[in-house]
């Protein structure tokens, strides 16, 4: 069996090191005040100006970044199979598929896990599409028949 | 796998983030001189302080980041391929 290993530490230090540089941020906007270098009522020196403006950009880029790891770290968790990927409702196309339609066969040999998998499933997904438009044209024999006998009973 | 499809594994979009945020460790770093905020010849004030610190640990803090996660997908990619090696070598 073709076991890969998943490893989330990549993930984990990107965000790690996102959340250090948001709280750096924080702190630049907060370090005029509390280290006391920006008179209190007067017009901000420049040195408040810089730190001020500098923290804010810092603090909102961090959050962006951490949320770009953070989702790299989800796509990864679905990729692997760990979270569910949210499942779309999809119109069926009107396409008539064959559920016993002849798959290729490859030899046993040479067909890897991934495809043994993969052709499973593409067959179970036809098998289940062809028995609900089978499902579907039976309701809409029956409810045909109903009308024709109603239309003769009158 | 193509070289492309390798570095975008290496490097993903928050890694590009972290190296803005090299930029603005140096940019913090050098502030106060760049400014002339302190002055020269004397010890230094405490907002140089203050930038100078925050602008080495945004520094080191991103490079960590940014080289953390590429030896970390490095590590993978050389056990998936060494993974599918295998795979391949039991199969024939």
């Amino acid at each position: 069996m073709n076991t890969t290993r998943f490893s989330l530490g990549k993930y984990v230090c990107g965000m790690a090191a996102s959340l250090i540089i948001f709280l750096a941020g924080g702190w630049l906007i907060l370090a005029p005040f509390a280290l006391g270098y920006q008179p209190y009522g007067a017009d901000w020196v420049s040195q408040t100006t810089n730190s001020f403006v500098m923290g804010i950009c810092v603090a909102v880029v961090a959050l962006v970044a951490f949320f770009l790891f953070f989702y790299s770290l989800l796509g990864s968790l679905r990729a692997s199979g760990v979270l569910v990927a949210p499942s779309r409702i999809v119109a069926q196309a009107p396409v008539s598929y064959q559920a016993q339609a002849p798959m290729p066969q490859a030899t046993p040999q040479t067909q890897s896990e991934l495809d043994k998998t993969l052709t499973t499933l593409a067959a179970a997904l036809a098998a289940d599409l062809n028995s609900r438009r089978q499902a579907g044209s039976d309701q809409q024999n029956d409810q045909a028949q109903s009308m024709v006998n109603r239309s003769e009973a009158r | 796998m193509s070289t492309r499809d390798a570095m975008r594994r290496l490097i993903p979009p928050g890694s590009y983030v972290l190296f803005l945020f090299f930029l603005a460790g140096i940019w913090l770093t050098i502030s106060p001189f760049a400014m002339t905020t302190q002055p020269s010849g004397f010890h230094w004030i405490a907002s140089t302080v203050n930038s100078f610190t925050i602008g080495v640990i945004m520094m080191v803090v991103s490079l960590l980041g940014i080289l953390g996660y590429m030896l970390l997908a490095l590590r993978d990619l050389i056990r998936e391929t060494q993974a599918k090696q295998l795979a391949e070598q039991q199969v024939s």
